[in-house]
């Protein structure tokens, strides 16, 4: 049994606050909840919506449709009123038709204090429709606004009570979950990301803002006291990425988050990091392109580019979380690979996962750094790009007994730039030796229920939609699975054959379908059909199994 | 420790400016009293960007405009390390401009010894962004005509810690020049006039020999407006030494977590 409710509005009425204040109470209650928001690039007006779907089992992705809307506007009732599934309910803030019930939610804020509480209002008028006691919302609105004073907290319980009265009549309409006991803990993808950053022992985060990442770099520096953290903005992300080369240089563990017009502007920072080995970490939290695209909405647009950016060759390992609990897991991940390797890794997040929320098992908080592999004792003889076997060279750091030299020219091992190409050759290879060595060690895919005849291909935030998919799919009797990769590259050297003899049909957010054509080029698969959406809105489960074709 | 300028191995021109810059570079660490194994140089690139290569130090040596922001990254990490840039004007004033301007405002530890030749030399004789107006070239066919930056005038509108000019037709004048900004806390901008003996017939030594003079015992560097006055000087007399000293506190001084022992002390 699960509900969506669907607050919208324009920008600036406090949309996102609602729905954050209705996703933490609900959590509260004892309901799983997934939600997700959808925002113009605007800072007032327009439509944007929030929707808190919740369920009494674990939910993985949202809904297109919703069971109440609560629509602050006539423009976002006009837009979202065709989405409103069956048997449910519209609240709309003044008059309005057949279709909804006309409530005077900003007569009610001023009432309780000020027109800006409509977004409590709105809150109380969920609660009221889904047939549920207050006092959770009244708890959720003590805790998120306690900062602000008593004065607000009050006058937006107040609004919320007279939500609540304001649908008098119809409370319960809406058929709603049964809360149980309180499960797990809240994250978003962004603060997912930020916190198995923070515990890997970040220790300097440099970024230009660019949504959708900022809400990771913005955890980031709420916790930076915390797990002491340097977070610079940077000028731009040519001085983020080159900033972070510099720090991990030093020996500080670095990171950078950005979105991909900021990524384009790092790959020169990235190739850096390719030749200097250092262990630099990028998030790159994706959004539809080309150029500005859609800058508040969600894509997989960039797995190619992530793939091959940087000029030259090097090894490069790129991580694709596909829940909120794996953004955590992959960014120390990306941290541990980073550093054993010695080079960059990539964690590809997109706007969807950084700004979804979902109760998962509560994240491990404590400080646990990675392995920095350093080289503590260097003698006197060290250089710092020894040609080894494995191709991993010996990293001291500067300020110790040795000098470490290092050059984005090509050089010798001890770090002087040399013209010399027998010894570029030898260079050259000692570093693609590590890119064998990643590859051996790259993450095989996750299928779901079990390998099956037809495979949904996935990768990154896909997962939960494909999933949600399956489990609809199979219960018409499909004989579908999903496989699902949080490692995209290296790719697992098995992909070939634990796809081998079944159908493979990719569901990717994208018009290519290109992680398909990445295992193309693999030769892990030759032919496949696909399931795509780059329109800039978030799969849902309901859609991939509605255009899934047999 | 004395240095031991690797001379020889230089992949600079005879009678290039870089070799007196390197020579009082090496006499400035010593008379600066640093600990070698606690310095970093680093650069971008460029002739000039090959500077750090021929010193006894850790060497950066990144990317084109970038060595900044990569210097920036090395004083986060560890602010017990001595961070000197060593790099030309098409690199720290070119494409390394924003750069520039933002370690300026941030006035992070490092010390920064633009190696200005007022020319390309690299790339082989284009303009640089401090090429004098009229100045000929085989891309600026008719001259340039573009405002030369002005990088003093620059240090001193950020007000950060250190702003001075010296040349390297003047040796001792440079050492000392060195000296002191490696000793000033913040940002410290030294723009090192040179002559460019393949690309720049213009601004030889014996131009810059005749114009440099070192500002008056009485000028008080502390003085803003003063300094903004010496900062536009040029011309028939070019003032070196030190511009201007500002007031501001480093960021290293300013962040929180900074505060304590390095980010990353060397310990393992």
């Amino acid at each position: 049994m699960d509900a969506n409710i669907r607050i919208a509005g324009e920008a600036g009425q406090g949309v996102q606050s609602a729905g954050e204040l209705l996703t933490s109470a609900f959590h509260d209650m004892g309901l799983h909840v997934f939600s997700t928001q959808s925002y113009m690039s605007r800072i007032r007006g327009g439509v944007n919506s929030y929707d808190i779907r919740i369920s009494d089992e674990e939910l993985h992705s949202g809904r297109e449709d919703c069971d109440v809307l609560a629509a602050l506007t006539a423009e976002s009732f006009a837009t979202e009123k065709k989405n409103v599934a069956r048997g449910g309910l519209v609240a709309l803030d003044g008059a309005a038709g057949p279709d909804a019930l006309s409530l005077d939610m900003t007569a009610a804020a001023k009432e309780a204090g000020g027109a800006r509480m409509v977004n409590s209002v709105a809150a109380g008028i969920v609660f009221a429709l889904l047939g549920y006691d207050i006092e959770p919302l009244a708890k959720a609105i003590g805790k998120a606004m306690s900062k602000k004073g008593e004065e607000t907290v009050g006058a937006n319980i107040e609004a919320a009570r007279r939500g609540v009265a304001l649908a008098a009549g119809h409370e319960g309409l809406v058929k709603a979950p049964v809360p149980g006991e309180r499960r797990g803990e809240l994250y978003s993808g962004s603060e997912a990301v930020g916190l198995g950053a923070a515990t890997a022992g970040v220790k300097v985060v440099c970024s230009y803002p660019m949504t959708p990442s900022t809400g990771a770099l913005t955890y980031l520096a709420s916790v930076a006291d915390r797990y002491r953290i340097v977070v610079e903005q940077a000028e731009d992300e040519i001085c983020a990425a080159n900033l972070i080369c510099g720090a991990a240089y030093a020996g500080a563990t670095a990171m950078t988050t950005t979105s991909g017009g900021g990524f384009a502007l790092m790959a020169e920072g990235l190739s850096l990091a390719g030749m200097l080995e250092l262990p630099i970490v990028i998030m790159l939290s994706q959004r539809p392109g080309p150029a500005t695209g859609l800058p508040t909405r969600t894509g997989q647009e960039d797995l190619l580019f992530a793939v091959h950016a940087g000029h030259g060759e090097f090894p490069k390992i790129i991580y694709a979380p596909g829940t909120i609990g794996q953004a955590y897991e992959m960014t120390r991940r990306a941290f541990e690979s980073a550093h054993k390797f010695q080079t960059p890794a990539i964690v590809m997040t997109d706007q969807f996962l950084t700004d979804a929320k979902k109760n998962i098992p509560e994240l491990p908080g404590a400080l646990d750094p990675v392995d920095a592999h350093i080289e503590t004792a260097p003698g006197a003889d060290y250089v710092r790009y020894a040609v080894t076997e494995s191709g991993v060279s010996p990293r001291a750091l500067p300020g110790g007994e040795a000098f470490v030299v290092c050059a984005s020219d090509e050089h010798t091992p001890d770090g002087h730039l040399t013209e010399d190409l027998t010894a570029r050759k030898a260079m050259q290879e000692k570093r693609m030796r590590k890119a064998a060595l990643a590859a051996a060690e790259a993450m095989p895919p996750e299928f779901y229920p079990e390998p099956d005849e037809t495979v949904l291909l996935c990768w990154g935030s896909t997962y939960g939609p494909c999933r949600e998919a399956v489990d609809i799919l199979r219960a018409k009797g499909r004989k579908v699975c999903m496989a699902h990769f949080a490692q995209v590259w290296p790719v697992w050297a098995g992909a070939g054959g634990a796809l081998e003899g079944r159908r493979v049909v990719s569901v990717e957010g994208n018009s290519t379908a290109q992680f398909a054509l990445l295992l193309r080029q693999c030769g892990a698969v030759s032919r496949f059909d696909s399931i795509l959406r780059y329109d800039g809105l978030p799969f849902t489960g309901a859609e991939i199994a509605r255009r899934f074709k047999s | 420790m004395s240095g031991t300028a690797k001379l020889k191995e230089t992949a600079w021109c005879p009678g290039c400016g870089n070799f007196n810059i390197l020579k009082s570079l090496d006499a400035a660490i010593d008379t600066a009293g640093l600990d070698r194994k606690r310095l970093v140089m680093v650069s971008g690139i460029g002739q000039a960007a090959k500077c750090p290569h021929y010193t006894d130090a850790n060497v950066f040596n990144g990317l084109h405009g970038r060595a900044l922001p990569a210097a920036t990254g090395i004083k986060i990490a560890n602010r017990s390390l001595t961070v000197i840039v060593a790099s030309g004007d098409g690199d720290m004033y070119g494409e390394g401009g924003n750069h520039l301007l933002n370690a300026m405002r941030r006035n992070i530890g490092v010390k920064a010894f633009v190696h200005n030749n007022q020319v390309y030399g690299l790339t082989k004789g284009q303009a640089s962004p401090t090429s004098e107006p009229g100045f000929v070239t085989k891309i600026q066919t008719k001259g340039v005509v573009l405002e030369p930056l002005n990088p003093l005038a620059l240090g001193v509108a950020e007000n950060c810690s250190f702003v001075a000019r010296s040349s390297s037709v003047m040796p001792e004048h440079l050492t000392a020049m060195m000296a002191e900004a490696i000793k000033a806390d913040g940002f410290a901008l030294l723009d090192i006039l040179q002559p460019c003996v393949s690309f720049n017939k213009i601004n030889t030594a014996k131009w810059y020999k005749e114009r440099c003079k070192e500002l008056p015992a009485d000028y008080d560097p502390s003085d803003r407006e003063a300094a903004f006055a010496a900062a536009l000087k040029w011309g028939d007399e070019i003032p070196v030494g030190i511009i201007y000293r500002g007031t501001r506190r480093s960021f290293e001084d300013m962040t929180t977590a900074l505060a304590g022992e390095p980010l990353r002390a060397f310990s393992g």
